[in-house]
């Protein structure tokens, strides 16, 4: 059955699956037609990210004021590291374990703590087959290769890019150590054949730059280095005349699809 | 909210900006790691894991992304199951009357410590959604998502014929998007 012509059921198993009651067969036919259809898989990022605000509003209580001074006196010996800690490779296997196994978890121990729906959006769309053969080689060679899988497969960066009507959407993913950015359009949004779909990146207190145009294929694969995608908080797609904006202007058309640039580590 | 880059900066007053992030949110944290746990021994051990995470990690937060209380919660509900699953394994679970769980179950708008621009919108909705389900329904959905418990672990921990929690969460579910899609437009 497709489920893109059920809406109704389609939000009914994608909020069950993002409040975590389906399981089983259920829960992994759910998952693979997420992985293959970006419509599906839109939908189950949307209900993750709502309910990842039940953790927002719980009822406050005060704890135990030895908590903060266990804290506080931990802190000298709690190194601060530009990657999470993953000394050694007991932890870094439990790492990657708990990254494989752990569809819908939360955050992964030494430092993953991106937002939920970031951590389910990537489980969606990694090829899970090449995580195990990564952990199974892992925990064959010891701490060496583990080091390197984990330089490796660290970092990817999510976005769900929406219309304001959030009728349609483009789903953006970038691999910094391919410096690969692949954009999937997502609904039925057409731009005239006059016109062009420019993705750009918003560096915080910089002029946008273009990461180049969207073909009229529901695929496009660009190229870009980390330093181009990463500082941007925000992502948009404006609509410019075909071929572009003029090189070195900026965008001069309208945003039609804007989103927020996750970042996770798995 | 500047603490954050504060306490990634690494120099000499990191320490104090952790404190005071502390003392904005270990409130609201630690009711957070409590509805998780059950316990109030495993919520200040999972609150102290938490804080010691955000120590070394507080250089990922990105403003513009999520809000902060979002970004912590994410990381103590992650450290608080942790705890949850590893002491499950210990103990003999006596399993808890829902009227137990049912005081105070939301927490309203005007206990909040922080500014609700701190909060992200989806829980503004999220709060106001849940609270029109019936008391029972929302108690059940919300230990569904906290505690990652599947229907027959609801049953058993809330001592409810199974039938009985499918068909509040599945009713729950319902209300849910109707109110959420209500908000979204």
């Amino acid at each position: 059955m497709n489920l893109l012509r059920h809406p109704d059921l389609l939000d009914q198993i994608a909020a069950a699956h993002a409040l975590g009651t389906l399981r089983g067969g259920a829960r992994r036919r759910f998952e693979g037609m997420a992985r293959e259809n970006p419509g599906i898989r839109s939908r189950a990022l949307l209900w993750q990210e709502t309910f990842t605000a039940f953790t927002e509003i719980q009822p406050a209580m005060l704890p135990n004021p030895q908590v903060w001074q266990r804290i506080e006196n931990l802190l000298p010996a709690t190194r601060k590291s530009v990657l999470p800690a993953a000394t050694t490779s007991a932890d870094l296997l439990l790492t990657l374990r708990r990254a494989l196994g752990l569809w819908r978890g939360a955050a992964v121990a030494g430092g993953l703590a991106a937002a939920v729906a970031v951590v389910v959006g990537v489980r969606l769309d990694q090829q899970l087959g090449q995580r195990d053969v990564a952990l199974a080689q892992a925990q064959q060679q010891g701490e060496q290769l583990t080091a390197q899988i984990a330089a490796q497969a660290r970092i990817e960066y999510v976005a769900v890019l929406q219309d304001d009507k959030q009728a349609g959407s483009v789903l953006v993913t970038f691999d910094p150590a391919k410096r690969a950015l692949t954009l999937k359009r997502v609904g039925d949004y057409r731009e005239g054949d006059d016109k062009s779909l420019e993705l750009w990146a918003l560096p915080p207190g910089q002029a946008p730059k273009s990461l180049g145009l969207l073909g009229a294929g529901a695929v496009a694969r660009l190229t870009a280095a980390e330093g181009e995608v990463a500082p941007s908080p925000v992502l948009a797609i404006t609509l410019e005349p075909k071929g572009g904006a003029p090189a070195g202007g900026g965008p001069t058309g309208p945003i039609v699809f804007k989103g927020a640039l996750l970042k996770t580590e798995i | 909210m500047d603490l954050m880059v504060r306490i990634a900066a690494q120099d000499g007053a990191s320490a104090a900006a952790l404190k005071e992030l502390y003392g904005l949110t270990s409130a609201r944290m630690f009711g957070l790691a409590l509805r998780v746990t059950g316990n109030r021994e495993w919520a200040e051990d999972a609150l102290q894991e938490a804080y010691l995470n955000i120590w070394r990690i507080a250089g990922d937060y990105r403003a513009g992304i999520s809000p902060p209380m979002a970004w912590m919660g994410v990381i103590v509900r992650s450290r608080a199951l942790d705890f949850l699953r590893r002491r499950n394994s210990e103990r003999a679970d006596a399993a808890v009357e829902l009227d137990e769980y049912l005081q105070d179950t939301i927490a309203g708008d005007g206990d909040d410590p922080l500014n609700m621009a701190d909060a992200s919108q989806q829980a503004t909705a999220l709060r106001q959604c849940l609270s029109r389900l019936d008391a029972k329904q929302r108690e059940v959905v919300s230990l569904a998502y906290l505690r990652d418990l599947s229907h027959s672990e609801l049953a058993g921990q809330l001592s409810l014929p199974l039938g009985t929690v499918k068909t509040w969460i599945r009713r729950g579910l319902t209300q849910l998007r109707d109110c959420m899609g209500r908000f979204a437009t």
